[in-house]
């Protein structure tokens, strides 16, 4: 298998290198010599000194000195050195070339994208931080927000499943909501898309400004309060054609360590007979000598994964002319997963244009369409239907394959051995079922802009995004991802179609004047944006063929799961921004957004979002000129209004379902119940944010600082507020309650080496902190499965009981408090927390208590970049310090009645006062009567540390310093993705996991941080060429 | 020039759009605003507030109003845990503190009554508005009235105090009120069935499986039994017998619905309703009260479903409910032909017992098509019960030898026609003859409990009983070595504790 996945890619790879074999291997130079001074005159070392458009090069010696070959006298010079700009200087058939130097305000001349218009790195007053397409390139994933790992601070990335092409969870500044949606918003090219960022090809993407605060986030408005994430795409530059084809290709496989440590066959065995051995009952036969399993052991969660290959191809036009400026992006990526069965292929297309039909007029139009097709094994999810989780807990002693090497249909022994489950096979419903989605998507933008007078732009922009989203699943027969099914089961269809049409048009005049160093800037615009979802689900299923699974194939279709639904949205604005600054140095913002939705009641249409920011660039005052050392310092501070419009389409109505039907005799009669009640004042959820900042550079800005403080307010929180159900409902839509988030986070970007030795490094790190400050009026908490929000704690909490070891002998059952009915010697011992002397759950006073949080205590990231010759280097790692994790899937891998196979600890249970093993799982006497406490009840034994740090990503690659015909750079490079998790976490692979509603909790932000054995992260191995020609 | 053309046309497509409205109204669901103006409206109106009552009998009335007495008990499944919401009600240990409980049964059946009241409520707050036919219109209100009236009969008597609610909720504040004295309560249920039972259409005029006049009539009876109101129940029982609508089904076995045919039959006052298929309108309880684990072959031989499951860890709990006791199959007297109709017994191979038979409920337990998915209708009153009714309030007021006559035409069924008929005309033994009449003719069908605390007997009995579940627990079907919960039998109230999960959103209790 393997080899052939090898020679797959050998097959890809090597015509690739053949190219470089035909290359001619030497030229004709000539020898050119210099020196590089500064503007004081003074020779300046370690200056790089290379020919244009060739890679290689040298550089100047401690006195400045340099010498270099050229291929001939036409040639141009570039001399590079950090913290002076680069200067080009053609040869002009010299042999002697002297060059001048000066320090670089570069970075600060640095334009950054900010909303609606872009702005000088120096003259920016919010909290933004931005990421160049070049920082990014050779990781080999396919989504942008895994690239993003450990780049950026305040915004916690994790990667909570290892699905190609899915699970990536981004919090901005920790931004949580409790039932509206806390992604941010990404803008791509201008356009708020409202479709899944992870289908951009990251190859697209020229940079990437992350809007943090409100002063930069408020022109979003009602849909700010997450944070905002802006993508711009590759655009022509001017005067330049290239062409560069980006590929790479590697192998991905799950570490061994960090896999949950289940029982072997024989251990499994030997815990069977001594449950049975330990209740005085007899050993069943099959179970009497564990040693007959001996080299019979079945892996089956091991026999769900493979070493699976990846392929990304990207094909990059640029050209621009006086007049026509083109983009072209041209994509394949082909990633295969490392559970079997698993397909994600993307195939991606871009084309920017802009067109200056005359100096006042330009045009432009971008069309990017894609097409992403992805088959997935129903890997993730709870006990009985997540594949993963179901294969961890089967019994290893039930083979995989029978005698004649085919997969089993299923597994059951008898019911006399305590199987009570029948136990499909896995690694069959990996292979039969189908889980496929077909997405086709495409995004445009078209702007016609207009310079009626020098200084005011006018811009009208048109932009539609179609996707069209296609599932079908498909369960044969002969394979289920459920347990307790036995086969033949009855074969089902869902297909599931779905159609959203987005289009927005926006109407911006910018003006921008600048007299007696006073310079202003005025946007003012109004906007439109409609959203029109058609959704179509058939569900069918009882096939008398497995081979035509249609729906005029099927015998019943299943009305429940039937339906079409229509969703639509609209949302008008009006948008003004207000910048000023005094020579560059006293910098004012002011924005402002009104936002009128359809989401919002009739009583409450329209939302205001007003921002506010000041800047201050103390390093060009007169008297910070005596501090040398600090080349740059800004002060910044901001405070803004922003909304959260995720409240659902139509939370607003009271909306009557006409479904609830009676029956009379066999009849079947229609009946309609109000299902909600109306709030005619619902609105968006207001965040109040002020942001404090400080930028700092030092030493010519070799080390760079940045520090923001923010703090948070969250109110009117879209809550669907739990009421009595004497009512007849059991929640009323509201905007309720107070959530504080408050931070700090530091970035870090030094220049620790520069010459021909270059290291820097980028670090930071993040504190994110949230209090609950109130919920409902007589609400003081709300209660999940495994948390609880509670008014004065941090949000979602982990909640359950302490426990406190298992009762080792009679007196020690005696002296403390038991679970009346249910506690005996050996079985678990929690805590009396309300100290009644009974341990009771369930209600507002039992013994529950807060035993572990989802959340951080912080997060950080460091990036090195290390440059050698033609070798570069850079390895990114990203951590998490302080959070915990829920072991969900320990109430079916510790299971003691062993109904499951189990976690090797379970051998260290408590099985006699003799014998009590290491106190942490108890006694399998009694059965689900007492082993069912430290199962079913929520216990602090549950609770893991998740902190982890994480070398994401290892890339060493080598320029090749060809120039020819063909090529005018090539660079190769290989790289290592996931390559190593330090973690005390012992729940499994993944410490960034979380389950967030697809298993057994309440869902969403409430119920953060369960693991649930979902699809493991693999570890990638990749081999990359950048060509340019 | 043509550029500003351009640009003026984008202007102006803008500016019209902008002023295009924000209101966009759900497409594919009504809402509130548009309904209840039609009779079509207030009849699917009227429909939905059955709803309820299929999830009420299914899952949940018989756990606290059969499995809560001597009747039933469960068949205990060591390999399960998480079995205390069913076993702490048959054990009589239901954890309480302060008239507050956890338990999810008692939970369920709480919103399951009030999901009835709140539907009863937009209707009956709306209709007299509605432009439509007076005679369907009153025939609707009275369905509306008798289902608001049960919901709150069921309510009063497993809680005594509820809080009352008569309108619907419109906002948060409305939601919660505080407890209603059960004497209020009673009020209002005498107040809406009375006005039921004038409005509605007997049962001739009905359509088959919608309450009735006479359906009205038994439940106003019981409320007055319940109350000791002898006369007042006495009028309506009449009123029933001499309206000819009803009559007892020659054979015991047939009195019961298959699970497509004899629903609604001559002798069904008033029925829960269900369909067998995939449309979700099926019942499983037949598979809750089967002992597991059980083969397929097995469970096949009791249901005759085509596609048999061996059936372990289905149904509610995990374990099987609702197994007949030694004590109710004791009850029944010789030559009963009652109790084979309702009580059959199986052997299961894969038992953890010595004894691998069992007893089982066999009243409901008709064979069907599909694997747990029945379409057999739950008895709630039937006319034995209005003759057995009648019986105990002529002996109440000292009528004994007319009570005698409806008592024996139950009986005549049971035995043959003058097999075993009643001669005493004793108040206090007739009194005890009917008790135990009631516990063999309506076995099984969630009367037990209310009968116990009705009669005052409920402590005496349920002591007396569980004492025997403690000394002999083999035979109330624990595997050999394992024994009830020590807590069991601790806590016989009369009524249950109010669920906790109301209590934490309800600051009036």
């Amino acid at each position: 298998m393997k080899e052939r996945i090898l020679k797959k890619m050998q097959c890809i790879l090597i015509p690739l290198y053949l190219l470089f074999i035909t290359l001619p291997a030497s030229a004709q130079f000539n020898k050119v010599k210099g020196k590089v001074t500064d503007e004081n005159g003074k020779g300046v070392p370690g200056v790089s000194i290379q020919v244009r458009g060739s890679q290689g090069g040298t550089s100047t010696d401690a006195a400045g000195n340099f010498s270099l070959n050229v291929p001939n006298g036409n040639e141009t010079l570039v001399a590079s050195f950090i913290g002076y700009s680069t200067k080009e200087i053609s040869v002009n058939n010299r042999t002697t070339v002297n060059i001048t130097i000066t320090p670089d305000t570069k970075a600060l001349g640095e334009v950054v994208v900010v909303g609606y218009g872009s702005q000088l790195k120096k003259e920016v007053t919010g909290a933004v931080q931005t990421v160049n397409a070049k920082e990014l390139k050779d990781l080999p994933v396919s989504q942008v927000t895994q690239k993003l790992q450990g780049r950026l601070a305040g915004v916690q990335i994790n990667q909570t499943t290892g699905k190609p092409g899915q699970g990536m969870s981004v919090r901005i500044r920790g931004q949580l909501s409790v039932s509206a949606g806390s992604d941010p918003l990404y803008v791509i090219d201008g356009f708020p898309i409202t479709g899944n960022i992870s289908s951009l090809n990251p190859d697209e993407i020229q940079d990437i400004s992350i809007l943090k605060d409100a002063a930069s986030t408020s022109l979003y408005g009602s849909r700010a309060a997450n944070g905002v994430v802006l993508i711009t795409t590759k655009k022509g530059r001017k005067g330049q054609t290239n062409v560069s084809l980006n590929t790479f290709a590697g192998l991905q496989q799950v570490p061994q360590r960090g896999r949950i440590q289940m029982m072997d066959a024989v251990e499994f065995a030997q815990f069977k007979k001594e449950y049975y051995e330990d209740a005085g009952q007899p050993v069943p036969a099959e179970f009497q000598n564990p040693s007959q399993y001996e080299g019979k052991n079945n892996d089956w969660f091991g026999a769900l994964l493979r070493t699976a290959p990846l392929q990304s191809y990207n094909l990059t036009l640029t050209s621009s002319t006086d007049k026509v400026s083109t983009a072209l992006v041209a994509g394949v990526y082909n990633q295969e997963g490392v559970v079997i069965n698993n397909t994600y292929k993307r195939y991606s297309l871009r084309m920017n244009t802009d067109y200056a039909i005359s100096d006042k007029v330009k045009i432009g139009f971008n069309l990017a369409p894609s097409y992403v097709f992805d088959n997935t094994p129903r890997t993730d999810g709870d006990r009985g239907t997540g594949i993963l989780f179901n294969a961890l807990h089967t019994w290893p002693v039930m083979p995989i394959y029978d005698e004649n090497g085919q997969l089993t249909e299923f597994n059951r022994f008898p019911e006399s051995t305590g199987n009570i489950f029948d136990y499909p096979n896995w690694v069959r419903a990996a292979y039969e079922l189908v889980n496929e989605t077909k997405t086709t998507n495409l995004i445009s933008n078209t702007y016609l802009q207009y310079q009626p007078v020098k200084g005011l732009t006018l811009k009208s922009t048109f932009n539609i995004e179609y996707l069209n989203s296609k599932f079908f699943f498909f369960n044969p027969s002969t394979a289920t991802n459920n347990i307790n099914v036995p086969i033949p089961t009855t074969a089902a269809t869902i297909r599931q179609n779905t159609e959203n049409v987005t289009w927005l048009n926006e109407n911006l005049a910018t003006y921008s004047k600048s007299f007696n160093d006073h310079n202003f800037e005025l946007l003012a615009g109004f906007t439109n944006q409609r959203f029109h979802q058609d959704f179509t689900r058939i569900q069918a299923d009882t096939y008398t063929d497995d081979r035509l699974p249609t729906i005029q194939g099927a015998l019943n279709i299943n009305r429940g799961g039937t339906n079409n639904d229509v969703n639509e949205w609209s949302l008008t604005s009006l948008l003004s921004r207000l910048t000023y600054n005094y020579k560059g140095k006293y910098l004012f913002t002011a924005a402002f957004r009104s936002d009128g939705s359809s989401r919002f009641g009739s009583a409450n249409r329209w939302g205001t979002f007003p921002s506010a920011s000041v800047g201050w660039v103390m390093s060009d005052e007169d008297f910070f000129q005596k501090y040398r050392k600090i080349s740059f310092a800004k002060l910044r501070a901001s405070y803004g209004v922003i909304g959260n419009n995720n409240i659902g389409n139509y939370t607003q109505y009271a909306l009557v379902n006409n479904t609830v039907n009676a029956v009379f005799g066999n009849t079947v009669a229609t009946g309609a119940a109000v299902t909600s009640l109306a709030n005619s004042n619902l609105g968006w959820e207001t965040t109040k944010q002020f942001d404090a900042g400080l930028d700092l550079g030092l030493f010519n800005d070799r080390i760079q600082f940045t520090y923001d403080f923010y703090v948070k307010n969250t109110t009117n929180l879209l809550y669907n507020v739990q009421i009595a159900q004497e009512s007849g409902f059991g929640n009323f839509n509201d905007n309720i309650g107070e959530i504080k988030f408050w931070g700090h986070e530091f970035a870090v970007n030094t220049r620790n080496t520069t010459g021909k030795f270059k290291w820097t490094t980028n670090a930071n790190i993040s504190f994110n902190r949230n209090r609950v400050l109130a919920l409902a009026d007589g609400i003081d908490r709300v209660y999940g499965t495994f948390h609880i929000t509670k008014v004065g704690q941090p949000f979602g909490q982990f909640y359950g009981m302490v426990a406190e070891g298992v009762y080792m002998n009679q007196s020690d059952l005696d002296k403390n408090p038991q679970i009346p009915g249910r506690s005996t010697i050996g079985s678990i011992k929690l805590k009396d927390v309300n100290g009644d002397g009974i341990i009771t759950n369930g209600g507002d006073n039992d013994d529950r208590a807060i035993i572990g949080s989802p959340f951080p205590k912080f997060t950080y990231g460091i990036v090195n970049t290390l440059q050698y010759g033609n070798f570069d280097l850079s390895v990114v790692g990203s951590g998490s310090y302080g959070n915990q994790l829920l072991v969900r899937h320990l109430y079916s891998t510790a299971n003691l009645d062993g109904v499951f196979n189990l976690v090797k600890e379970v051998k260290y249970r408590f099985r006699s006062e003799a014998n009590p093993g290491k106190g942490f799982y108890g006694t399998t006497v009694g059965g689900g009567n007492v082993t069912g406490i430290e199962r079913d009840w929520m216990n602090s034994r549950f609770i893991a540390d998740a902190s982890f740090f994480t070398i994401k990503n290892i890339t060493l690659g080598y320029n090749l310093g060809i120039k020819n015909k063909v090529f005018s750079s090539a660079r190769l490079y290989g790289s290592i993705q996931q390559v190593y998790v330090f973690t005390n976490y012992w729940g499994g692979p993944n410490p960034e996991t979380s389950a967030q509603g697809d298993g057994n909790g309440d869902g969403g932000n409430l119920s953060q941080g369960i693991d649930l054995s979902n699809y493991p992260v693999p570890r990638t191995y990749t081999l990359g060429i950048n060509l340019n020609f | 020039m043509k550029v500003q053309i351009i640009i003026a046309f984008v202007v102006v497509f803008a500016i019209t759009s902008c002023s295009k409205s924000l209101d966009v109204p759900p497409e594919t669901t009504l809402s509130s605003a548009t309904f209840f103006k039609t009779e079509s409206d207030f009849k699917q109106a009227v429909n939905a507030a059955y709803v309820p009552l299929r999830s009420i009998v299914n899952d949940r009335a018989w756990v606290l109003g059969e499995m809560h007495s001597d009747n039933t008990y469960y068949y205990r499944n060591i390999l399960f845990g998480n079995t205390e919401n069913y076993e702490n009600v048959a054990d009589f240990s239901i954890p309480t503190a302060n008239g507050i409980t956890t338990n999810s049964n008692v939970l369920n059946q709480y919103r399951l009554d009030y999901q009835i009241i709140a539907r009863t409520n937009q209707i009956l707050a709306q209709i007299d508005n509605g432009d439509f036919d007076a005679v369907s219109k009153a025939d609707l209100k009275g369905q509306a009235l008798f289902l608001r009236a049960y919901a709150y009969f069921e309510l009063v008597r497993y809680f005594g105090k509820v809080p009352l609610h008569l309108t619907p909720v419109t906002n948060r504040s409305e939601a919660a009120l505080p407890l209603s004295s059960s004497d209020s309560i009673y009020a209002q249920i005498i107040k809406d069935a009375t006005e039921a039972s004038q409005s509605l259409l007997p049962k001739s005029a009905q359509e088959a499986g919608r309450a009735t006049s006479g359906a009205a009539k038994t439940l106003l009876a019981n409320v007055y039994i319940e109350q000791k109101k002898w006369a007042e129940a006495e009028t309506l029982l009449r009123d029933i017998v001499n309206s000819n609508e009803y009559s007892l089904m020659p054979d015991y076995n047939d009195v019961f619905s298959t699970s497509t045919t004899n629903k609604n039959n001559a002798e069904s006052v008033f029925e829960v309703q269900f369909m067998e298929g995939s449309g979700g309108y099926s019942g499983n309880f037949l598979y809750n009260f089967l002992p597991q684990p059980m083969t397929a072959t097995e469970l096949q031989a009791i249901t005759g479903v085509s596609n048999p499951q061996a059936l372990s860890g289905a149904g509610a709990s995990g374990e099987g409910n609702n197994a007949p006791t030694p004590d109710i199959i004791a009850a029944y007297e010789p030559e009963d032909k009652r109790k084979e109709a309702s009580i059959a017994y199986v052997t299961l191979s894969g038992s953890l017992r010595e004894n691998k038979v069992y007893p089982y409920i066999k009243k409901y337990a008709k064979i069907h098509a599909l694997y747990n998915n029945t379409g057999i209708n739950w008895p709630v009153y039937r006319y034995a019960e209005v003759l057995l009714f009648l019986g105990e309030v002529l002996n109440e007021q000292g009528k004994g030898s007319e009570a005698v006559t409806y008592v024996n035409q139950v009986r005549d069924r049971a035995f043959g026609t003058g097999v075993s008929s009643i001669t005493t005309t004793s108040q206090p033994e007739l009194r005890d003859i009917i008790f135990r009449e009631r516990r063999v003719e309506l076995a099984f069908e969630n009367k037990r409990w209310f009968d116990l605390v009705r009669s005052g007997k409920a402590v005496e009995v349920i002591t007396a009983y569980g004492n025997r579940v403690k000394s002999h627990p083999e035979d109330y079907y624990y595997p050999a070595g394992t024994v009830p919960p020590n807590n069991a039998f601790t806590n016989i109230d009369l009524v249950y504790g109010l669920p906790a999960d109301e209590a934490a959103l309800n600051p009036n209790f």
